[in-house]
């Protein structure tokens, strides 16, 4: 298998000072699902958004599905985004419309501005946004305000946008944190599927232990910016895991 | 060393300015109570004495607010500098009473002055009802297409005015600063003054009044649009940029939606405003119900005076209330 993703010695530096990122050497297989994992702060937001160029890196190189990200800008940049759907633990989604319309939004980056601009999509693109929400179970919730749908319900819609974008790649910034266990499962499940049976490949930060070993196929973890461990889940012991989140942590279950 | 000169500058001027104020206030005491003369030039000399004995001496109120000194713990009332502010709050409101010519006895003996004005307010001439209404249409038509022309304008200048939209750049920054410059000068010029430039130039009449509206609703609306754009969420302008858009339809997609109904509130609330300046502008040469009240007081009368000010408070009142309702509706949006 290749290597979709590609990072080489991959730095960045705030404006405030802080060194987010130290070096990091990351290469994700097409098809995997990669956990990262690590405290609050240690980089694993900044780095997924290099990875689609939403921050702009200080130094090092970033190559997704053999382009560089990096250097990219303008049609390329736009073009290279739209491969990468994006799921954040916010939703962020647009709150006063509708689903079917923050669906329709992932096709943004195929359209033309003038189409966009009066709001005219294509018929193929409405039948696509129907069947991408039905393919999350929300097929009934289409004509409803997002802001009336329930956590769970919304992060599915910000998923079914995501597929909107036929993306190869899903970066998914801590998707399940702001939901309760049973939802958060389930938001999983779809991640999963879309990772098994449409071949995608998911790099997504937790901080479930028992999510990471039950959907993961890879983990890597990060500590002040550079990565402490990288391997299956299954090698995720204690001893691991007390050195990822320092010594007075406690694993937590869900399942 | 560069910021210890600018602190020293700060406690210089800081203190120059409150000594040469409080002696200028002393001196107009002086002059008024007892015809005492001075050449202005010993205020300014007076006061670059005092400033330097008492900031070299450390107990001023420069010293104070920039340089804490040894004497920081003391409670105010046991140190020079708070005793110096309570004289100069003291001469301060001497001054202010002489200069606005504060005279409570006249307040209370000569309401008979007024009798005239009050009793045209109970008794109003309904037979002007036709010509004053006709001037009040004016006035709200005026506010309205002021507000509606006002919109466009405001609306693409408020994405260039917002911090978060404007790239980080020497353009971004330049375009940022300029605009929100300009929109503060035209706000801080009031309308009534436009209003004078404006009958000037097009003539005394509603158009005057209605451009002069404009201007001052094109820098408050863009200020408050852009202010809101300022407060948007953040996460859906990141999730609509991950999709592949370009700025514009970031801008659409993800900025639009979040600002378009509280817009429409400060847009409605705007229109409210015009409404009441709209009279104050008709004074200046603006038309509307403003310029036949100020017709009518001129000629003293007070009957006419008395139905207009009764029409325009109904206006306002209605207005007043309508608006408030459709933003509260506006808001659950």
């Amino acid at each position: 298998m290749k290597n979709i993703i590609e990072t080489r010695d991959l730095h960045k530096v705030y404006a405030s000072g802080i060194h987010a990122l130290k070096g990091i050497n990351l290469e994700v297989k097409e098809g995997e699902f990669c956990i990262l994992l690590g405290l609050s702060g240690s980089g694993k937001s900044t780095l997924l958004r290099c990875l689609n160029k939403l921050i702009d890196s200080t130094s090092g190189e970033i190559n997704i599905d053999g382009e560089n990200v990096v250097t990219a800008s303008g049609y390329t940049l736009r073009r290279i985004r739209r491969q990468i759907g994006m799921i954040f633990q916010q939703f962020n989604l647009i709150k006063n419309v509708t689903a079917l319309t923050n669906v329709l939004s992932g096709k943004l980056g195929y359209v033309s501005l003038g189409h966009s601009l009066t709001f005219s999509y294509h018929k193929e693109d409405i039948d696509a946004a129907h069947e991408n929400l039905k393919r999350v179970g929300l097929l009934n919730f289409a004509n409803k305000k997002v802001k009336n749908l329930s956590g769970g319900q919304q992060q599915r819609v910000a998923i079914a946008r995501a597929l909107m974008q036929d993306p190869k790649v899903i970066l998914a910034d801590e998707p399940v944190a702001s939901l309760d266990p049973a939802t958060a499962d389930t938001v999983m499940k779809y991640l999963g599927e879309l990772n098994r049976k449409d071949n995608m490949t998911v790099i997504c930060s937790l901080h479930f232990l028992s999510l990471a070993r039950k959907y993961g196929t890879r983990v890597v973890a990060l500590k002040d910016g550079k990565i402490v461990f990288e391997g299956s889940p299954k090698e995720l012991d204690e001893r691991k895991f007390k050195e990822i989140y320092g010594e007075d942590a406690e694993e937590v279950e869900i399942r | 060393m560069k910021n210890n000169l600018k602190i020293t500058l700060k406690t210089f001027f800081t203190d120059l300015l409150f000594w040469i104020y409080l002696l200028g206030c002393l001196y107009y005491l002086f002059n008024y109570w007892f015809g005492f003369e001075l050449e202005n030039i010993y205020l300014l000399v007076g006061g670059l004495i005092l400033t330097l004995l008492f900031m070299l001496s450390g107990i001023s109120l420069g010293r104070k607010l920039f340089l804490p000194s040894r004497f920081t713990e003391l409670k105010w009332s046991r140190t020079f500098w708070g005793w110096s502010v309570i004289l100069l709050l003291i001469v301060t409101f001497f001054v202010g009473w002489y200069l606005v010519e504060v005279n409570p006895y006249k307040f209370f003996t000569k309401f008979g002055n007024a009798r005239g004005i009050m009793s045209g307010l109970f008794n109003p001439n309904f037979d002007i009802l036709s010509m004053s209404l006709k001037a009040l249409t004016e006035t709200i038509y005026l506010a309205l297409l002021a507000t509606l022309f006002a919109i466009p304008f405001a609306f693409i200048l408020s994405f260039f005015a917002a911090r978060n939209l404007m790239p980080k750049t020497l353009l971004g920054n330049t375009v940022y600063v300029a605009i929100r410059t300009f929109a503060t000068l035209f706000r801080s010029i009031e309308a009534i003054v436009w209003a004078i430039i404006f009958s000037v130039w097009v003539g005394i009449g509603p158009f005057a009044g209605m451009l002069a509206l404009m201007i001052h609703s094109i820098a408050a609306l863009t200020k408050l649009y852009s202010e809101q754009i300022e407060n948007i969420d953040d996460g859906p302008v990141e999730a609509i940029k991950a999709t592949g858009a370009n700025t514009l339809q970031v801008w659409v997609f993800a900025v639009i939606p979040q600002i378009i109904s509280p817009y429409l509130a400060f847009t409605i609330y705007r229109w409210d405003i015009n409404v009441r300046m709209a009279t104050i502008v008709g004074f200046v040469g603006g038309g509307g119900i403003g310029l036949l009240l100020l017709q009518q007081q001129q000629l003293l009368r007070w009957q006419n005076v008395g139905l207009i000010i009764w029409l325009i408070a109904a206006v306002v009142w209605i207005m007043d209330m309508t608006s408030a309702k459709i933003r509260e509706k506006l808001i659950e949006m």
